[in-house]
């Protein structure tokens, strides 16, 4: 645990918390740098959403110390604890939180008006934040009359209006429906490359893709300890424990079964589609997993057997540390792939990040279940 | 579909209870003719009952919101010690007689009373004045707010609390614009049970304020003075009363936010 009394230089979030409930304790410390998103990730129950309270001061921690880079939040030996509503954290919460008994517009407002803002400033800054959010014609609405990808929105314009020293995102995209989604995560994803450089931002997500979209670095939580934190290349270049294996290790969709036939099956899957053997009656709502080793590359299709065709362009080379010779290939495919080739299929293709492929791999390939 | 006895049962339980409940108000309501109803009403005594007791059932109610929010807030957002006693202690008046409350009233605040003294250093004096009327109101009605209040502050999600704290707002900005907005309709339904309960008090007041015409007699007491020689002018007393309870009681029913008072909406019928 870190102590002193100034905020971190260079650091725009210095975390050192510890706090103990029944059966769950909570204990880690780490940092967020400047204009970075800090991913934790963690199955339900891991502590994900305690540390987001602990930050916005909803929560208590029993010691340790919070601090931003231009206020002591929280420190247990200087016996600093700031009230929420002093700490300027922006909370966007799962299932958005918006007033039902205020409109949009004040929704957004709310801050500015605690905050004692002048109408016309108030007028101003809300205008822009629903503008940018692109829901600039919905100010009038209550939150009832908007759809979840709208409501999530305009939560997360209540907390930007407020320019806060740290952005709090509490699984943002978790209760949308998949379209929706992938909407309001091009949003997020364009919000977060233009926050201005005070505003660190945690996020919060159990969601693989989120955390390899949004992760500047990702840390996974694992029952109230960080057990591993690093970029999403040493994460998949060195996972630390058998979670973020699985977590990161495999590609892994969501989707629906639209059509069958002949013993196959049609799922569309996060914006794709792929083939897969037919998993038998049931219902449509599945999960298709695919190894990356069985995801082959080409520079171009090659024809042949193999139903799933995916093409796009190399993110990322990472080597798979194990056994040298294999390396980890991320891919910006919709759905987003990672494959995993050999040493030598890497020097064979010339593949390089950057590099558009034809990735493909067999029906027989992927794994269906319900 | 039931079997008979069971529909037999069910029919014979609200045809009785409705017998109890309604035939009372049915026999006031065609006791007068409407000319006697009329010229019953119009009345001074009747007037000044009327006024008195609207004046201070009002009063009550403002005074009931005024000291029973803070206190509906601690119980429905904060952990004490003690929090349970204050719980019960709140909702005494319900399950009190009236009267006992008059004689705690009168031996608490009368001239010879454990505050009576203070009071009267203060140049108060309450018994046997309007005042008092209000202060024997509030002791009976109180509870009524406090549990509905309560009930709706506890029943507003955490999470708009949260938000509202994150954004900036100090929990008394929140209280105003977020937790008391979110739970109006039960703060409002609390507040009109104890207006009716203070239109309807009759024991702790005669007990406290006595049955001064014009300064403690309201139309509860007016109807039991009347019934003493003139029954006509108690059944129009009591028919009003009956009237501005009903009312108040369908207003809570129809108001829009009517589904928050009590009962929940009846459970729709399944197979």
């Amino acid at each position: 645990m870190r102590h002193g009394g100034q905020p971190w230089e260079g650091h725009l979030l210095d975390l050192a918390v510890a706090k103990r409930f029944d059966a769950f304790a909570l204990e880690l410390e780490t940092t967020v740098a400047d204009k970075e998103t800090l991913v934790v990730v963690g199955e339900s129950g891991a502590g994900k959403s305690t540390l987001l309270r602990l930050v916005s001061g909803l929560e208590r921690p029993d010691r340790g110390r919070i601090a931003t880079a231009s206020r002591i939040y929280y420190d247990s030996a200087a016996r600093v604890d700031l009230p929420p509503w002093r700490r300027r954290t922006g909370y966007v919460a799962q299932d958005h939180a918006l007033f039902p008994h205020l409109t949009v517009f004040e929704n957004v407002a709310f801050g500015l008006r605690a905050a004692g803002r002048s109408p016309a400033d108030i007028r101003k800054r809300v205008t822009d934040a629903l503008v940018r959010l692109d829901v600039g014609d919905l100010g009038e609405r209550r939150p009832a009359e908007i759809s979840g990808g709208q409501a999530q929105r305009v939560a997360l314009a209540r907390a930007l209006v407020l320019d806060p020293d740290v952005l709090l995102l509490d699984e943002p995209l978790a209760s949308l429906d998949l379209r929706t989604r992938a909407q309001v995560r091009g949003v997020l994803k364009a919000v977060l490359a233009t926050l201005p450089a005070h505003c660190a931002t945690l996020f919060v997500t159990h969601d693989p893709f989120d955390a390899m979209v949004f992760g500047d670095r990702i840390a996974a939580l694992e029952h109230g300890r960080v057990t591993q934190v690093g970029s999403r290349q040493e994460l998949l270049a060195r996972p630390r424990s058998p979670y973020v294996a699985a977590f990161l290790g495999i590609n892994m969709f969501r989707g629906r079964i639209v059509s069958r036939e002949g013993g196959m099956v049609r799922i569309e899957a996060q914006g794709g589609e792929l083939y897969a053997v037919d998993p038998g009656e049931g219902s449509a709502d599945v999960f298709a997993t695919v190894h990356p080793r069985e995801i082959a590359l080409f520079h171009q299709s090659p024809g042949g057997s193999a139903r799933n065709t995916f093409i796009g362009a190399i993110t990322e080379i990472v080597p798979e540390p194990p056994n040298g010779e294999r390396v980890r290939v991320a891919l910006s495919t919709w759905p987003a792939l990672v494959a995993e080739v050999t040493d030598r299929a890497v020097a064979q293709l010339g593949l390089r990040e950057g590099l558009e492929v034809t990735a493909m791999f067999k029906a027989t390939g992927v794994t269906v279940f319900r | 579909m039931k079997p008979l006895i069971v529909r037999v049962a069910l029919v014979a339980a609200v045809a009785t209870l409705l017998c109890i409940l309604a035939l009372p108000m049915i026999s006031l309501l065609v006791r007068l003719s409407p000319g006697e109803l009329l010229h019953q009403l119009s009345q001074p005594v009747v007037l000044t009952a009327l006024g008195l007791s609207l004046e201070t059932s009002v009063a009550t109610t403002v005074v009931v919101i005024l000291l029973g929010l803070p206190v509906a807030y601690l119980l429905a957002t904060k952990d004490f010690k003690g929090k349970r006693v204050l719980r019960a202690l709140v909702e005494i008046p319900i399950v009190l007689p009236p009267t006992v409350a008059g004689v705690g009233l009168l031996l608490a605040f009368g001239r010879a009373g454990l505050a009576g003294g203070a009071l009267k250093a203060l140049g108060i004096e309450l018994p046997f004045t309007t005042l008092a009327v209000v202060v024997a109101q509030v002791f009976v009605a109180t509870p009524f707010f406090i549990s509905a209040a309560t009930a709706g502050i506890a029943s507003v999600e955490r999470r708009y609390t949260d938000a509202a704290a994150t954004l900036g707002a100090t929990p008394g900005y929140g209280f105003f614009r977020v937790l008391l907005p979110l739970a109006l309709p039960s703060v409002l339904a609390g507040a009109a049970m104890s207006w009716a309960r203070a239109l309807g008090e009759f024991g702790a007041t005669i007990t406290f304020a006595g049955n001064l015409p014009g300064r403690t007699q309201t139309m509860p007491l007016a109807v039991y003075t009347a019934l003493q020689n003139d029954l006509a002018a108690a059944v129009a007393l009591s028919l009003l009363l009956v009237i501005l309870s009903f009312s108040i009681l369908l207003g809570l029913r129809f108001a829009p936010w009517g589904a928050a008072v009590g009962g929940a909406p009846a459970r729709p019928r399944g197979r």
